[in-house]
């Protein structure tokens, strides 16, 4: 086979893995300091996807939709918490699960009302059309600058979390919830934030995906079940474990998709199983959290 | 003498970089009762928890009754005699305090039987029943675990331990969090329990400890700073030395 | 909570005996309201979605409310057997008496295998594995068309006639049906109670009050929630034969996170961890799906809002709650 056609699979690997990545960081994020596996992520997603499109026709410009759906998502996001998922802290850990599972179907149906079942084309960005010439072949602009804005969001966040005061909170915290207490944090403000951040990284990989995806009221599910794959390998609640494991995932997907296409969905499936077999609590989980 | 009936040789563990237990040999005859003390961080409940399978010791080996216990799992523990109680209350809460023996009875017989009745297991109810008498709680047997008092699950937890037939019993801390008049029960009780078994205890209370052990020991700093009867413990001048200062270790 | 017979009302002692008669024979008190359910209910059709979904959920329950494991890959189990019942019979022209436990017997080894996996890890990573794993034999359906008609579901079986001991009976009329899928749930019933009035039915509830409790006294913990696993994957596969019978096809959606999520509501509506909520719950559900669609296509919208209530004010389901509600059948499940 072709040398350069793999690399451009590669890079398409790392493209499909670049959104994997930002929807399971806002999910291990959400849990490292929460402690609760939000179910709703995948919905959130499409809502997201939604929220992008939608947000872009009314404005015209895509990149309206690309900045304005990820913060009101985000927004709706810290709603959820402050009235619902707020309320089940300190009950058993299955509860907030449920909560979310049931309001992911509240969220899907919901949006069936609004633009009903039939999937929407999200249209690709007008600058982003078309390919660039990379040396060996050619690729896809947009999922170029998919990979590029994800590089970017990583960068924003690891400086976040290592150079400012709210990531010290952040980091103390998700090793030790106590320690809070003891810095005289407002842990429900931090909560807040984290879960507000953690959707609307989940609406933000939808955004990204759209002009990848079709975007239909059921693709929260396979999203899901992705990001559940993506944290289950990294270790729940590790963002470097985030962030290899989706790209691990994305490019496995993408190659194997060249040479099988039929297992591409399956593969990563697989790739959990013999991680767990090996390493139950994931490659950059700690031991005890499995 | 005959063989120790526990046998720690040179015990060692660390966690990541940090070694909170080195070089511990020691063995227990069978029938002593024996305490281990020391200020908190010494080593206490890592020492306690590698004897009763719940940590694998990094380094050393622990024989019982001469055999090897390395690499076995905690759950085999129970099956060679050796039988344990938490520091922190560890019971069953929404079962009834008769079910909550009776199911640690049950673990030394019958695991995987999906088709007998169990309430044909007369003989299984008949020795948690026995177990209650003997921590005083068979007047409670009907209620659900959560309701007792904090003295009370105690005493429930050294039921659960008790009722595999030990012949080695480890307790961890059992007057934790106790008052002085739930506390002198459990002292009464820990005395009538050791005149059968071998028990270890791992105590804060230090004067409780003097009083009811045939023999003491200390860890420090991970490592085994003393080791003898009672009244040398209190006439060792190391052991007042790292006690100074850390008045509430004198409980 | 010390209820002792002395300061109480005769008429309290007496329903408290009455009610701790029909806990004794469940599996009797059961089957006598699923015989009526039928009568009781607007449709036939209505029914026989009950008792299928009964026993799905039944064997589900064993797994959440006794074991405590929160599993979202149940539909894997029901799914397979549902599969392996209409291949068998399609395929290979088996008999029913002989696909249906050929179907339970596969579901099971794939319960051992997901169990295997799953059960390695703890808490919410168990919820997160099941779904995944479950999602992966879903896919693995979509791509085996040749064997199991992938997307369009597996068709082109009828079952019209059922052959009980040489007794032909029309499986179309659909009061026999109901009937001889009865036989069907009262086998799970049976087993169910059994396996919870047995020796390991006090470990799993040992295991879900406090997991490592259980290990110190002895138990190997791993062991006996694979095993759990492989009996709840069994009895919710009951249930999956019944649907293939009743239907004459199999949809892929069998297979799908969506149905594993229906079994999890059911369980929840109707209460976890007591031996009629599952029924209940699956009666709840199904009763609602049919009112609300009446008026609405969107009847999922109704279900999920009906659903976050019940996980924030009534955790316990409406037959937990309803238990905790009656004095004399407090602590009685």
């Amino acid at each position: 086979m072709d040398l350069s056609l793999i690399i451009m699979q590669l890079f398409s690997g790392i493209a499909l893995g670049a959104v994997l990545v930002i929807t399971a960081l806002g999910l291990t994020i959400v849990f490292g300091m929460l402690g609760v596996v939000n179910f709703a992520h995948g919905a959130l997603f499409m809502i997201g996807a939604y929220a992008g499109l939608y947000l872009a026709s009314l404005t015209g410009s895509f990149w309206w939709g690309l900045l304005l759906a990820p913060v009101l998502v985000g927004a709706f996001g810290m709603l959820i918490e402050f009235v619902l998922v707020r309320r089940l802290y300190g009950r058993s850990i299955d509860d907030p699960l449920l909560l979310t599972f049931g309001l992911s179907y509240i969220l899907v149906e919901g949006v069936r009302i609004v633009f009903g079942s039939d999937g929407i084309p999200f249209p690709t960005p007008s600058q982003l059309i078309g390919v660039v010439d990379l040396g060996v072949g050619f690729f896809p602009k947009y999922r170029l600058f998919v990979i590029a804005l994800v590089a970017v969001v990583l960068l924003l966040l690891w400086l976040m979390l290592e150079k400012t005061r709210v990531g010290l909170i952040v980091r103390a915290g998700a090793r030790d919830p106590q320690i809070m207490r003891v810095l005289g944090v407002d842990i429900g403000k931090v909560w807040l934030a984290i879960f507000g951040l953690g959707v609307g990284l989940a609406a933000l990989g939808g955004v990204l995906a759209g002009p990848m995806r079709s975007v239909n009221p059921e693709m929260g599910t396979l999203v899901l079940a992705e990001a559940f794959v993506v944290t289950v390998i990294g270790g729940l609640g590790s963002i470097v474990g985030a962030v290899v494991a989706g790209l691990m995932v994305g490019i496995c997907i993408s190659m194997v998709a060249l040479f099988a296409p039929e297992m591409a969905t399956i593969v990563m499936f697989a790739l959990m199983a013999a991680v767990l077999l090996v390493r139950p609590q994931g490659l950059f989980g700690l031991k005890g959290r499995a | 003498m005959s063989t120790a009936l526990l046998q720690a040789e040179g015990i060692g563990r660390r966690f990541g970089g940090f070694t909170a237990l080195e070089g511990i040999s020691v063995s227990f005859a069978a029938g002593e009762l024996t305490s281990i003390i020391g200020p908190n961080g010494a080593g206490k409940s890592t020492f306690f928890n590698i004897l009763s399978g719940t940590l694998s010791p990094s380094l050393g080996t622990l024989r019982f009754k001469g055999r090897e216990l390395n690499g076995l799992p905690q759950h085999r523990f129970v099956h060679q005699g050796i039988s344990r109680s938490y520091q922190i209350t560890n019971i069953f809460p929404d079962l009834s305090v008769h079910e909550n023996v009776r199911v640690a009875a049950q673990a030394m017989h019958v695991s995987y039987d999906i088709w007998r009745r169990r309430a044909d297991l007369v003989e299984l109810s008949e020795r948690a029943d026995a177990a209650l008498t003997a921590v005083g709680l068979i007047g409670k047997r009907g209620e659900l675990a959560k309701f007792l008092a904090h003295g009370q699950q105690r005493a429930l937890e050294i039921a659960i331990a008790l009722v595999s037939e030990p012949e080695l019993l480890l307790l961890d801390e059992p007057t934790a969090g106790m008052g002085p008049e739930e506390t002198k029960d459990m002292v009464a009780l820990l005395e009538r329990l050791a005149e059968k078994r071998t028990v270890l205890l791992v105590e804060h209370k230090m004067k409780m400890v003097l009083g009811l052990s045939q023999r003491v020991l200390v860890l420090h700093h991970g490592r085994l700073l003393a080791d003898g009867k009672p009244e040398d413990i209190r006439a060792n001048a190391e052991v007042r030395r790292v006690y100074l200062g850390q008045s509430e270790g004198y409980g | 909570m010390t209820v002792q017979s002395t300061g109480e009302a005769p008429s309290l002692s007496q329903s408290r005996r009455l009610f701790a008669v029909l806990s004794d024979h469940r599996v009797l008190v059961s089957l006598v309201a699923l015989a009526l359910l039928p009568w009781l209910l607007p449709s036939k059709a209505l029914a026989v979605n009950v008792l299928i979904y009964g026993v799905v959920v039944m064997g589900y329950n064993l797994l959440f409310g006794y074991t405590g494991l929160l599993s979202f890959g149940h539909a894997a189990f029901f799914g397979t057997g549902a599969y392996l019942t209409g291949i068998a019979i399609s395929r290979w022209g088996l008999p029913w008496f002989a696909a249906v436990p050929l179907a339970i017997v596969a579901s099971t080894v794939l319960a051992a295998l997901i169990g295997t996996i799953s059960t390695r890890t703890r808490g919410i990573y168990f919820s997160m594995v099941t779904l995944a794993l479950a999602q992966l034999v879903y896919y693995l359906a979509l791509q085996a068309s040749s064997f199991t008609g992938g997307e369009n579901g597996l068709r082109g079986f009828t079952v019209d006639r059922i052959n009980l001991l040489g007794w032909q009976v029309n499986f179309l009329d659909p009061v026999n049906k109901y009937y001889v899928l009865m036989a069907f749930a009262a086998l799970a019933l049976w087993v169910q109670s059994r396996i919870l009035n047995s020796p390991f039915g006090a470990v799993i509830e040992a295991i879900r009050e406090n997991e490592q409790r259980a290990r110190a006294c002895g138990y190997d913990v791993e062991r006996c929630k694979l095993i759990v696993f492989m009996l709840s994957g069994a009895i919710s596969a009951i249930g999956g034969s019944m649907s293939a019978l009743h239907l004459s096809i199999v949809p892929l959606d069998s297979l799908h996170y969506q149905t594993s999520g229906m079994i999890v509501m059911m369980v929840l509506l109707g209460g976890a961890r007591s031996f009629f909520g599952p029924f209940i719950g699956a009666a709840t559900f199904l009763i609602l799906e049919d009112v609300v669609s009446l008026w609405t296509p969107h009847w999922q919208i109704v279900v999920g809002a009906i659903f976050v209530v019940f996980v924030l004010f009534l955790p316990k389901g409406i037959w937990g709650t309803l238990l905790d509600l009656l004095p004399f059948a407090r602590e009685r499940r």
